[in-house]
């Protein structure tokens, strides 16, 4: 039995506007959801070109992939599933090849997906389980013909072969998409010890913090709810004025269970804490979702989109090491997570800002990546707290972090105290002039 | 004993609270400071507005410290701890636990909410790199508090966190207390019934020293108590043990308690008191039947020193017994790995040389006589309250109590049999009267009899 792609139209719109230029190949990402019933694809997007000495497109003229174009198109794959919501996922590869090539075309294909899929699944915070579809899509287009060849794999099993599968066009709206959305606070605490390797550490952190997800209770709407119950949808309102159909209130609760018998002291050279709030959004599927569902799409979503965050961190404090910068101490922002409507679809992707970074890089690289077009005020940043300009030095412990971050609320207290203050001058002292002048008046 | 009167129940909260501290490399001076502000930060993170306490095996999760938000609509700060029980008996089409009809207990965790925080800040990477010594260990929380079932459950949850702050400040004492250089002990908390108190009282013992080294520490807590030096109620091993909580060594404890007492006028009952495990024929994978009574009645006796905390070592094998009784000269080498049986006196000489306890020996010259053995027997009941080795005819018993009239003479006699070699199955133990009440007519009346009564040891 094979697995059934509905593909939205403007994946089709899009498809069919893909020319190649001679002998040349594209290829590109097929990103949906998966569920049980059926997949849906949602959106499509091409290879980026990569700049490179060689020819046109970056595509060896001799043969349709080498090692440099299979990695650049899996790293693109990664950035991509990051940019994605809870939820949806990369299903899989098309190649647009010319009818000379198509021969190759399937085991390539073949390379591609499971390549994707291993470098997208690491570092990442959770494993698939039986429950999770291992099954990905490759769609093999003819450049000439048109004509669509529609297989899937078995990513959990190295050796499967292709299976057939159907694929169709359907208008695919996203209303009909329920979505979940939380807040969440951080917590984490790292220690380094002295012969330790930071990505090890930080690993093992993340790690340890994302087992304690995995096993935190989920209620809904202040309740706990049988896993196999049935999700009612409400209506919600947001600031870009979208509909959205949203289950309303998602709670997340850790317990401490392993109570070792013993306190570990170590010697340890470096010390990490994440703390802040982190927005986290899943959409779950269309026909019947249940409240398993719900939960899994956001605790995913929130392992996600905390590994994403730091490992992007730290890529780019390791960067400004090298670049002599110093190595780095003290508070740095994490990036902070936008969300995007694109043109093509009612569906929200994210991305992640830097501070110093504008939203016009945001849509520079939806437009790299994705090969959108946005316009800036659909770009919405308002959903996760922003930073404050605060640039504290601290050279000490927990508690005093503490205190930085109370200060930080405080400040802003203390904005609208003084606001508060002013206006309360500025009466008085208008008070007194009219009074004074009356008096005068009067004399 | 603590008799828990009708109408009360315990709230038992329980929970692990991560404890993390850096100390200075070479600043030896400020590590207890280091330590107090650690656990400062604790008992701040206990009063905040995310903390959870929910109610095991059921969907009760309530928010203390935000004006007690419920996730049951008919649970509220007015309800009566009583009706929790109901809730927790909602498994679902289980079996029913059997309750115990004298304390029943309510079991609660304590969680931390991670959404909707209440002041939210943009998230953050902090990195120090300094040498530090860093402590990492999970806190066993565990407190309790003693409630009228129509209490209302507000006001016991607003004890139970005064209770889990006071216990955080007393792990910091004993932490600060038994803290060497970098290393902390694990300070867990233990349940305590007193006769002198019908509350249950909670003390923290570190996890690294041992019942020895803690001696003083006991000392003072008698003193604070007001209890006699002769019995070790601060033991670890004395410890309060919930009637919810299964044993994990899979031995049976004291069932006689599952038996009705004897109809008899006049009759008061002298029975054993604390803790044993029963002991028979074929446990351990150990095939001695025919030959292994007196050994299994030593291993229940031992079992009993065990569990009140007068030995530390493990119940013996039938082998460490024979070892024993080489050691001090009783027996030859040879004894080691026989099927021969033993009798009180052996029974007596392994209590003395394994675990330093004295007992005094019966003679009974006829069965008929035991009877007049009566007030012997209370007075031991109700002053050691140890079990009794019986042994005569061509058996061996254990005697747990009696049930003995001053006036009439008339007596019964609670024995545990070691000749039972089924499983663990109370049902079958209780019914078949493997564990049971026995006249004097269960006695070979014209056998003698020899009778071992361990005498315990006066100490804290």
């Amino acid at each position: 039995m094979g697995r059934t792609y509905v593909a939205d139209d403007t994946v089709q719109k899009y498809l069919s506007s893909l020319h190649t230029a001679g002998g040349v190949c594209i290829t590109g990402l097929l990103i949906g959801q998966l569920s049980l019933q059926r997949d849906y694809v949602l959106l499509s997007t091409k290879t980026p070109h990569r700049d490179s000495d060689g020819p046109g497109e970056g595509h060896s003229s001799s043969g349709l992939l080498d090692d440099a174009d299979l990695e650049w198109a899996t790293e693109h794959a990664k950035q991509v599933s990051q940019m994605l919501p809870g939820g949806m996922s990369v299903l899989g590869v098309f190649l647009i090849v010319p009818p000379e090539l198509s021969k190759e075309a399937p085991s390539t294909l073949r390379r591609l997906v499971f390549a994707i899929e291993k470098h997208i699944s690491k570092g990442r915070l959770w494993d698939l389980t039986e429950e999770d579809i291992t099954e990905r899509v490759t769609l093999q287009i003819c450049s000439k013909t048109k004509k669509a060849l529609c297989r899937s794999f078995d990513i959990k099993d190295p050796k499967s072969s292709a299976k057939p599968a159907d694929w169709k066009y359907q208008p695919v709206s996203s209303s009909s998409w329920p979505l979940v959305t939380c807040t969440v606070a951080l917590d984490l605490q790292i220690s380094l010890p002295l012969k330790s390797l930071d990505d090890i550490c930080i690993k093992e952190g993340l790690r340890s913090w994302a087992n304690r997800i995995k096993a935190a209770v989920c209620l809904i709407n202040g309740k706990l709810v049988a896993d196999e119950s049935e999700l009612v949808p409400g209506q919600v309102r947001d600031s870009v004025g979208l509909l959205w159909f949203c289950d309303n209130v998602y709670q997340l609760i850790l317990s401490l269970e392993d109570m070792g018998s013993s306190a570990v002291t170590q010697c340890c050279r470096s010390f990490i804490s994440i703390r802040g709030a982190v927005h986290c959004r899943a959409y779950l599927q269309p026909n019947k979702p249940r409240a398993k569902h719900a939960v899994e799409a956001i605790r995913k979503d929130l392992m996600n989109t905390v590994s994403c965050r730091v490992n992007m961190l730290m890529e780019d404090l390791l960067m400004n090491e090298f670049n002599d910068q110093g190595v780095m101490t003290g508070v740095q922002p994490l990036p902070h997570r936008v969300f995007v409507a694109l043109p093509a679809s009612d569906f929200r992707l994210c991305d992640y800002v830097f501070p110093d970074e504008s939203i016009a890089d945001v849509a520079e690289r939806l437009h790299e990546m994705l090969d959108s077009r946005v316009t800036e005020e659909s770009i919405d940043s308002s959903l996760e707290p922003t930073h404050g300009t605060h640039t504290h030095t601290h050279t000490h412990t927990l508690l005093t972090i503490h205190i930085w971050y109370n200060s930080c609320y405080l400040d802003k207290n203390l904005f609208f105290i003084c606001l508060g203050l002013l206006l309360a001058a500025g009466i008085a002292f208008l008070a007194m002039a009219a009074s004074l002048i009356f008096i005068t008046r009067l004399q | 004993m603590v008799l828990v009167d009708d109408g009360a129940m315990i709230l038992r909260l329980g929970g692990g609270l991560e404890f993390l501290c850096q100390l200075d490399v070479s600043d030896a001076s400020q590590r207890q400071l280091e330590v107090s502000r650690s656990f400062a930060d604790l008992r701040s993170r206990v009063k905040a507005e995310s903390l959870v306490f929910s109610l095991t095996d059921s969907a009760l999760f309530i928010w203390p410290n935000k004006s007690f938000q419920a996730s049951l609509d008919d649970v509220d700060e007015s309800t009566a701890c009583g009706e929790l029980l109901q809730s927790e008996d909602d498994d679902g089409g289980g079996k029913k636990k059997k309750k115990d009809k004298k304390s029943p207990v309510v079991n609660l965790r304590f969680m931390m909410e991670i959404t909707e925080p209440t002041e939210p800040s943009a998230p953050c990477l902090y990195r120090e790199n300094k040498k530090h010594h860093c402590i990492r260990m999970v806190l066993p929380m565990d407190c309790v508090v003693t409630v009228r079932s129509d209490e209302t459950f507000g006001s016991s949850c607003k004890r139970l966190l005064r209770a889990l702050s006071t216990q955080l400040s007393e792990m910091e004492a004993v932490t600060l207390r038994h803290m060497k250089d970098t290393d902390v002990p694990v300070p867990r908390p233990f349940h305590f019934s007193l006769p002198t108190s019908t509350e249950l009282v909670t003390i923290v013992y570190p996890a690294s020293v041992d019942d020895k080294g803690l001696e003083s520490f006991r000392k003072e807590l008698h003193n604070r108590f007001e209890l006699p030096d002769d019995r070790p109620y601060f033991r670890r091993s004395n410890a309060f043990h919930f009637p919810d909580e299964p044993y994990k060594d899979g031995y049976l404890r004291n069932p006689h308690n599952h038996l009705n007492h004897p109809n008899i006028e006049g009759a008061k009952p002298y029975l054993v008191q604390g803790v044993y495990s029963y002991h028979h024929y074929m446990q351990d994978r150990m095939d001695d039947n025919g030959w292994g009574c007196a050994y299994r009645s030593l291993q229940t006796i031992c079992s009993w020193f065990r569990q009140q905390g007068y030995m530390e070592r493990t119940v013996p094998t039938h082998k460490e017994i024979q070892q024993a009784l080489v050691d001090v000269g009783d027996k030859p080498a040879a004894f080691v790995g026989s099927r021969q049986w033993i009798g009180s006196i052996e029974v007596q000489a392994v209590l003395s040389h394994l675990l330093g306890v004295t007992s005094k020996i019966l003679f009974v010259s006829q069965g008929s006589e035991l009877p007049s053995q009566g007030r012997e027997l209370a007075n031991h009941f109700l002053t050691e309250g140890t079990p009794v080795m019986i042994g005569g005819g061509v058996l061996a018993h254990t005697i747990l109590g009696v049930a003995w009239s001053e006036t009439s003479g008339q007596i019964r006699f609670l024995i545990l049999d070691p000749h039972y070699t089924g499983g663990e199955d109370l049902q079958t133990i209780t019914d078949k009267g493997w564990c049971g009440w026995k006249g004097p007519e269960f006695w070979d009346q014209n056998a003698y009899y020899n009778l071992c009564l361990p005498q315990r040891p006066k100490a804290i």
